[in-house]
């Protein structure tokens, strides 16, 4: 996506010259004296076209060693925006949940109807031949949720915004490797959230392997509520994330990847106001362990199709210490129309067998308890496609890049979500 | 005895990326359409419904949020 594109050849002016003069004239002392002229001519445009060509792309390349940036022109010391690129995506989320209240009884599972509005602004920039940056602010409107709940969130989920800023500064150490350092913020009515990253990766094998390695630290602090809404004080959680890769380019017209992560968590795992029904028709604070240690396994290849299409697959085994082990599989096929027009269809399934402490009715005298649908044993399902235009321009925007997708969501614990979404991106 | 075959699976898959492709034969993987990771605001959409509406969060990099996949 910031890839530049080469740009127009430059013609100087002393081959152009060079090429009108071409050729003996008659050898008449008139054009003898002309032919001086133009020759001197020829040296003087010469020289200064060979000046000018020096200070802007330095010294020419000698045959048979091109360098980047004979084709791509000299990388700027400062600072240029690549592209920019936004999407508007809205949630329509319907289904009901144990882990709510304002169910017809204590007992009964309450609304989960929400609907989430998501802009997102992506712009990346770079500075220098070595150094990149990649700046994303996504925001949530997230407008009636749990519109017929009576919990804490009754008036405030009605209607809650949320924003992040996240800022990741990419750096060349060589040809074949880069490390990437990562910060954002996350701001949201009861909740605060910081990250920071560090991920470095390594071309081998003159590019047909990259290895890749990554940390990320998440600190998220936020307001502690009891089930019946009263607030004390505030409460936090840390997140550690290990990961490790490998992209192997696998035949001409396939390439893999593997991912390794572990996840470490610490601190208040839940939101704090969820509550689970207990025996005797009441309801109490769902109770989870204060440490979460997650495992996730991840498999993805691309195969090019000889239609000129593409096809990628991805899997991913998930198992954490809670008990949840989760499969997730999907498959999605990209068709090339025309140059500029791309559709493409998707689907998704996932299957996970749920946390050992999960309950619909619990022991009130259980140390560990949850009734969030999340947490549950579930199948899910998403069907999605897209259509996808990139249009090349001219003039400053190089490209335009249009898109349009619809997924449905739905699992079998009583939940569906529809997904609109759209972007445009455009590249300079 | 389905993760030794999917450990041999694995194995398999990397053997055979031992047989470099040559820079003028990676046209095709040049392509956009082959580009492994997804466009980064797509994927950020699609990983934040799962994080948030699963309970498999996590260990790719990914924030995790909290019990309840909460962010």
């Amino acid at each position: 996506m910031t890839a530049r594109a080469p740009p127009a050849p430059r013609h100087s002016r002393a081959g152009i010259v060079s090429k009108l003069t071409i050729g003996p004239g008659p050898a008449s002392p008139r054009t003898r004296r002309f032919g001086i002229v133009s020759k001197l001519t020829i040296a003087v445009f010469g020289v200064l076209a060979a000046v000018r060509t020096g200070r802007a792309d330095g010294p020419a390349a000698s045959p048979g060693s091109l360098r980047d940036e004979d084709i791509l022109g000299r990388a700027t010391p400062t600072f240029r925006v690549d592209s920019v690129t936004t999407r508007l995506t809205s949630f329509n989320q319907y289904g009901s949940g144990y882990q709510a209240q304002g169910g017809p009884t204590p007992s009964s599972p309450g609304n989960e109807r929400a609907t989430i509005l998501e802009p997102q602004v992506e712009i990346d920039a770079s500075q220098g031949p070595r150094l990149s940056h990649r700046f994303w602010v996504p925001v949530d409107v997230v407008t009636n949720a749990s519109a017929d709940a009576i919990d804490v969130m009754t008036s405030a989920s009605r209607h809650v915004e949320s924003g992040a800023i996240d800022w990741a500064a990419k750096y060349k150490v060589d040809a074949d490797s880069d490390v990437t350092v990562r910060s954002g913020i996350h701001l949201e009515n009861p909740f605060r959230s910081w990250t920071a990253g560090l991920a470095w990766s390594r071309a081998l094998a003159d590019g047909d392997t990259v290895v890749s390695a990554s940390t990320l630290e998440v600190f998220d602090w936020f307001d502690r509520f009891d089930i019946h809404g009263g607030r004390h004080g505030r409460t936090d959680r840390t997140t550690t994330t290990v990961s490790a890769g490998v992209t192997q380019i696998l035949t001409p017209t396939t390439i893999a990847n593997v991912n390794y992560g572990i996840t470490m968590q610490r601190g208040e795992m839940g939101n704090t106001w969820n509550s689970v029904p207990l025996e005797g028709n009441v309801r109490g604070p769902e109770l989870l362990p204060s440490e979460r240690l997650r495992h996730a396994l991840v498999l993805r290849a691309a195969q090019f199709l000889p239609w000129n299409g593409a096809l990628h697959v991805y899997y991913r085994l998930y198992a954490d210490d809670w008990g949840t082990v989760a499969h997730s599989a999907e498959a999605e096929l990209l068709q090339r129309v025309s140059p500029a027009l791309t559709l493409g269809a998707l689907y998704r399934i996932h299957r996970q067998s749920g946390v050992d402490f999960f309950t619909t009715l619990a022991d009130p005298s259980a140390p560990l308890r949850t009734s969030d649908s999340d947490l549950a044993p579930f199948d899910s399902q998403t069907f999605g496609g897209k259509v996808v235009v990139d249009a090349p321009m001219r003039g400053e925007i190089r490209a335009l890049h249009l898109e349009l997708g619809y997924e449905r969501y739905f699992r079998t614990n009583d939940l569906h979500i529809d997904v609109f979404t759209c972007a445009t991106g455009y590249r300079f | 005895m389905t993760a030794r075959a999917f450990a041999a699976c694995m194995v398999a898959a990397l053997l055979v990326g031992c047989a470099t492709v040559p820079q003028n034969r990676r046209g095709h993987l040049a392509d956009p359409m082959m580009t492994l990771s997804e466009e980064p605001l797509d994927s950020a959409r699609r990983q934040k419904m799962y994080d948030t509406r699963e309970g498999a969060a996590g260990g790719d990099g990914a924030n995790a949020g909290g019990g309840c996949g909460c962010q």
